[in-house]
């Protein structure tokens, strides 16, 4: 009653709180008090112990035991994310693969003669001048209608070189001239393979056309080479300037190209082909694309009933300069991939058969975090500039082209335009041969290109072409001269034909998928293992350490700090009133000191420990509950009050 | 407090135990004293659920020392080197010390085909290639006293077996051990197999006379004989990225980016246009006619410092004809130890590698059959590198090798010998699995160019429209390559974490319950120690 009304509210709070404050006044008392009343394995021990050593190596025994539970929940943590492969093989029908043909020889050379006679005029004068090699047959040449000619004084900007012992000075093979050469080399190595008593190589150059001494020099290891490589920078030139529509026009029709054709026993025709514009490979055509939402499958394996094909190949009308070679280009892949005829395309050659067999293989992998791959492609920084589903290749292109058309303004010509670019050429763009060898390769790195996790089926094809000696007999050559006959008075040789299987090997579908080794159940039923093992602890024993070790002990921190500041505050306020700080005060400590229960309400272990009067002697802490301290003279003699204690 | 305190009695001690074990079981039995049948209860249940637990525990364990392995497939997609390559012409040189010895052979070689297939077959087989092959270092090695040995004749046989109706005749050549008994023929069914490995016989013999080590590389011949362009990622090769060496049946070879340290040789981008591209020289030259029957260039992809085994996993290369090889490289990571055998470098393995290059089965196998060839037959096979001290087989020396040789491969081939046990797999092994595709090259159109600039630039010097040179491509069909690993099924970590799981579900018990008895026991030893001295002392005075 006596009471101030602020000290009688703080009272009130503090009886109906439902919160007691820790189980012990001090730290030592807090622990002690946890190590008696733990479920967890080691603790008691180093309490109820005797001996000073015995106590130690319990310490260090829990200790131990704690960091073992560490190390050993880290590595099942670390290896949580891993993941194992199961393979599957089922026997089922399969899609068909889409199966890409081109010929190799992208436009039919009597039809490009218009736009490239320059160009090969140019280039048999180069032959003639470096080797001596004129074509023997026809020296009069036709008098072309000169189309658009703004190539000659391109010609005249890039020619080819006759570079004379690696010094500086170059035959011109338009003028015979000779020139100074500026600039710094590339291929400037040796090459090994140019013997020693003929040393001229063959190469070009390209400049800067604003920084006519900023120049790059091309030399190959060939003339052959050389010659290829310096066609086909003039070639991709022109071809840039060439709308799509004739282009289309200048190549093979399916008429021109696909002479008899099997699917499945069954016949099939040029309506089974979607026609597809190559850059470098002019038309090609897609068997079995699903464009029309259809995709064919096969219920039996073996070559019978795959896809069989006659190409017709005129190698009469290859170019010579461009392609060396003379057959096909095909490939297998899914209908949703884009076709890289020009990167991964397999060769075919005329005259033999060529057989494909193909295993269904279906491959997923666990996206991230157990790998980095990517889903769809939607998460890289990189445009995909094909209409078709993500893959390394088609990043790749990509990365370059956008790098492509970031340095040097124009995009090059054998990949699809980005948005808002075009292709390079000289006319407008008369530097960008300049970069396109050189700075761009750089731009695009592989760094940012995941891998495809393959979410489609793929079916690998394994083309490793098995000879037939002689395919084409004399009846089929002509039987089909006869079908080809309408439009072609010419009877067909066999080296204008290739013959194509591509089936499946088998049926069987083989799918590898990768599965995560590890759930969130058996990470915890591992923690739940390792805990026991250690200690017998659970999640119960973790939340009574958290509340002993971090709650319980703060607040005793708390506490102290909190009396000691009030003593301080009390002692200054005593000294303004000058009395003399109270030198018993200070001394007394823990549950002895009165300060320190007067605050709080006496839990069960502070209550059963009053103060003592000031005058009487030691034990100041009242005998606790073991046996272990009053044993302080054990073996001397046995007491029989001791045993007594023990046994209560 | 002392430092070391014990129990006053063996009762105080148990008591202590009793109060503070933490092994659930025992305090119930060991401390509900006086109720017997709880007791007994107590003893039972401990009793169960320790038998649970060590059968839980033998389970697991028996598990886990079968190593079990589990495969863990993973997709990698950094920038690599490319692989080596390795190209051979298929003409072996005909080196001036022994060529006199060869010319013999072939004239024997004529002589015993005239004598199996009738004389008018043999006359066009040879035509004498005089071009031989002079090695500047053996200029002062006197010619040996070799001599061809006329014992190992070719012969028909006629099949013993008279009941079946069609009448087989196999070819072969006999061969008997040292003392002239135990005599078997080597015979095949086809007459050319037989001339094949009867040329190839003797051709062994010839060659040994050769000193082990020919300094090749002042040789008249160059690659440029052999390789007219060499591009890689579009550039030209530079003078430093092969090695030469000679191989005495597949001629010269070149190995290209054997090292595989050059960035030079970084695979950036996968596609044939960044691949390695080369136009070769695929002439049959017939230095040695009967070595081998094949026109055309051998082509083999392995791995960098890796001795090629071309007889092995090597492939040929048509003349006229453009072959594009795209590669794909998987990778197979073997754990080694209890899990398998394998060896991560070849040490541990107790064959002594002939080949001073990395480890790989074929070199280990090779390696093992020589050693055993030396130890059985007293010399060493041609075709494999000598171990220091040891010399080629020479049937002038010893006349009994072939018997011995051939007993001895037939026995490696059947596994009879050991060499398969000895030599395990590389922990670490790059497959590369290769498809090609093929088209003519040069084209008809193309070909007239084509020729004269090689013609005038690389000496190329053939007039004939003979199919002469052929084009190789080898390029990397994706760059991410697939890596098989294996993994532990059960690793230490999950080993302790089920019994761990075990132990808490039987016994709840731990780790720190067992150091428990651990104490108990050693109190109750020391303390007998104690009360056996005190007694002892007590008695004395």
């Amino acid at each position: 009653s006596a009471m101030a009304p602020g000290k009688k509210i703080t009272a009130r709070i503090k009886r109906t709180l439902p919160v007691k404050g820790p189980q012990a006044p001090t730290l030592s008392e807090l622990m002690r008090w946890y190590c008696l009343n733990t479920n967890t394995h080691g603790c008691r021990r180093i309490v109820v112990s005797r001996g000073r050593l015995r106590r130690f190596i319990w310490i260090l025994l829990t200790l131990s035991a704690v960091g073992l539970i560490l190390w050993q929940c880290a590595l099942l943590l670390k290896s949580y994310y891993s993941a194992s492969v199961s393979v599957t093989v089922q026997f089922q029908k399969l899609p068909f693969p889409a199966v890409t043909i081109c010929n190799i020889n992208p436009y039919k050379y009597s039809a490009m003669k218009d736009y490239l006679s320059e160009l090969d005029k140019e280039t048999k004068k180069a032959l003639e001048t470096f080797y001596g090699f004129s074509e023997g047959k026809s020296k009069v040449r036709r008098s072309v209608d000169e189309w658009n000619s703004t190539g000659s004084d391109f010609f005249q900007q890039i020619p080819l070189l006759k570079f004379e012992d690696f010094s500086n000075t170059a035959t011109d093979l338009r003028s015979g001239q000779k020139r100074k050469i500026e600039g710094n080399v590339f291929h400037k190595d040796s090459s090994i393979v140019n013997s020693g008593d003929s040393n001229d190589i063959i190469g070009f150059q390209l400049c800067d056309a604003n920084n006519s001494s900023e120049c790059a020099l091309y030399t190959f290891s060939s003339g052959v080479n050389a010659i290829q490589e310096w066609y086909k920078l003039h070639y991709m030139n022109i071809m840039a300037q060439i709308p799509l529509e004739t282009k289309e026009k200048l190549s093979y029709s399916a008429d021109d190209l696909l002479l008899t054709c099997f699917f499945d026993g069954l016949s099939c025709d040029k309506r089974h082909f979607t026609r597809f514009h190559h850059p470098l490979h002019g038309n090609c055509y897609i068997f079995n694309s699903g464009e029309n939402g259809t995709i064919l499958s096969t219920s039996t394996a073996g070559s019978e009933y795959g896809l069989q094909v006659v190409l017709y190949i005129d190698e009469a009308d290859y170019n010579p300069f461009l392609v060396t070679s003379t057959g096909a280009k095909i490939i297998v892949h899914d209908q949703n991939e884009y076709p890289f005829i020009e990167d991964i395309g397999t060769e075919i050659e005329t005259a033999v058969a060529t057989s494909i067999g193909m295993h269904f293989t279906q491959s997923r992998k666990l996206s991230k975090p157990y790998s980095d791959c990517t889903e769809t492609g939607a998460d890289i920084p990189v445009e995909n500039l094909y209409n078709k589903s993500y893959s390394l290749q088609i990043c790749l292109h990509s990365c370059f082209q956008k790098a492509m058309v970031d340095s040097c303004g124009c995009a090059q010509y054998t990949q699809p335009l980005p948005a808002g670019a075009e292709y390079c050429n000289y006319k407008k763009n008369p530097n960008w041969s300049k970069y396109s060898n050189t700075s761009c390769i750089a731009c695009a790195s592989t760094a940012r290109c995941q891998p495809h996790p393959s979410a489609a089926p793929s079916p690998v094809g394994t083309a490793v072409p098995q000879y037939f000696c002689v395919f084409f007999q004399d009846w089929m050559l002509r039987v089909l001269s006869w079908d080809k006959g309408q439009k072609l008075n010419k009877k067909l040789n066999k080296t204008d034909l290739a013959n194509l299987m591509v089936f499946y090997k088998d049926l069987n579908e083989r799918s590898i998928s990768e599965n995560p080794t590890n759930t969130i159940v058996t990470l915890l039923s591992n923690f739940g293992g390792q805990l026991g093992l250690w200690m017998s602890c659970s999640v119960v024993c973790v939340i009574e350490i958290v509340e002993v070790f971090f709650i319980d002990s703060l607040s005793i921190v708390m506490r102290h700090q909190w009396q000691k500041a009030k003593k301080w505050w009390n002692n200054r306020k005593a000294e303004r009133s000058g009395k003399p700080p109270q030198a018993e005060d200070l001394e007394r400590q823990g549950h002895d000191n009165p300060v320190c229960i007067d605050e709080d309400l006496p839990t069960f272990n502070t209550a059963l420990r009053l103060p003592l009067p000031r005058d009487s002697p030691l034990p100041r802490t009242p005998p606790p509950n073991y046996s272990t301290l009053r044993l302080e003279t054990a073996f001397k003699e046995q007491l029989p009050d001791t045993l007594d204690v023990g046994q209560r | 407090e002392g430092l070391i305190e014990f129990y006053d009695s063996f009762k105080d001690m148990f008591e202590f135990f009793c109060k503070n074990t933490t092994i659930h079981g025992t305090i119930r039995l060991v401390c509900s004293d006086s109720n017997r049948m709880k007791t007994a209860f107590w003893t039972l249940l401990l009793l169960a659920s320790f038998g649970m637990l060590y059968w839980q525990f033998a389970l697991m364990f028996s598990q886990y020392w079968a190593y079990p392995v589990v495969l863990t497939m993973s997709m990698h997609s950094e920038p690599k080197m490319f692989p080596a390559i390795t190209i051979c012409n298929l003409d072996p040189y005909r080196f001036e010390l022994v060529s006199e010895h060869l010319i013999q052979l072939d004239q024997m070689a004529e002589e015993s085909i005239a004598f199996l297939y009738g004389i008018n077959t043999s006359a066009s087989l040879f035509h004498m290639n005089e071009k031989n092959i002079h090695v500047k270092d053996l200029g002062n090695l006197s010619r040996s006293s070799f001599k061809l040995s006329p014992n190992f004749s070719l012969l028909r046989m006629s099949d013993h077996n008279n009941r079946s109706r069609n009448k087989h005749s196999s070819v072969g050549f006999r061969l008997c051990n040292a003392t002239g008994g135990n005599c078997f023929y080597k015979t095949y069914s086809s007459g050319m197999d037989a001339i094949l490995e009867w040329y190839r016989f003797h051709y062994m013999n010839i060659m040994s006379q050769l000193p082990v080590i020919i300094n090749i590389s002042d040789h008249t011949e160059h690659i440029e004989d052999m390789v007219y362009s060499c591009q890689y990622d579009g550039e030209p090769c530079r003078p430093g990225d092969y090695v030469h060496f000679h191989h005495p049946v597949f001629g010269s070879c070149y190995t290209f980016n054997s090292k595989g340290t050059d960035s030079f040789w970084t695979a950036t981008k996968p596609g044939i246009p960044y691949g390695l591209s080369l136009i070769l020289r695929a002439e049959q030259k017939d230095h040695i006619p009967l070595l081998s029957t094949v026109a055309g260039v051998k082509v083999m992809i392995h791995n960098h410092n890796q001795t090629p085994f071309l007889e092995h996993e090597g492939f040929d290369i048509r003349p006229g004809i453009a072959t594009t090889i795209g590669i794909q490289q998987d990778e197979v990571n073997r754990l080694g130890g209890n899990y398998g055998k394998c060896t991560t470098n070849g040490n541990d393995v107790d064959v002594k590698l002939l080949y001073n290059n990395s480890y790989t089965l074929q070199a280990c196998l090779h390696s093992c059959f020589q050693h055993i060839m030396i130890r059985k037959c007293g010399c060493g096979y041609y075709y494999y590198p000598l171990p220091p001290g040891a010399e080629y087989c020479d049937y002038n020396k010893q006349p009994a090798w072939g018997h011995c040789f051939y007993q001895l491969y037939s026995r490696l081939r059947n596994h009879h010998l050991n060499c398969f046990d000895q030599c395990p797999k590389p922990c670490r092994e790059s497959l590369y699995k290769v498809s090609a595709g093929t088209a003519k090259w040069p084209s008809s159109k193309s070909q007239d160019w084509i020729r004269q600039a090689l013609r005038h630039q690389n000496g190329y010097n053939s007039t004939s429209n003979r199919l002469d040179i052929a084009k190789v491509t080898i390029f990397y069909q994706q760059l991410n390559y697939q890596s098989v690993n294996e993994s532990p099924l059960l690793s230490e970590n999950l080993l302790l974490s089920s019994m761990g799981s075990q132990w808490s579900l039987w016994f709840g018990s731990s780790v720190l319950s067992v150091v428990e008895m651990f104490e108990l026991l050693i109190d109750t030893l020391v303390l007998s120690l104690l009360f056996c001295y005190q007694r002892f002392r007590s008695k004395k005075t």
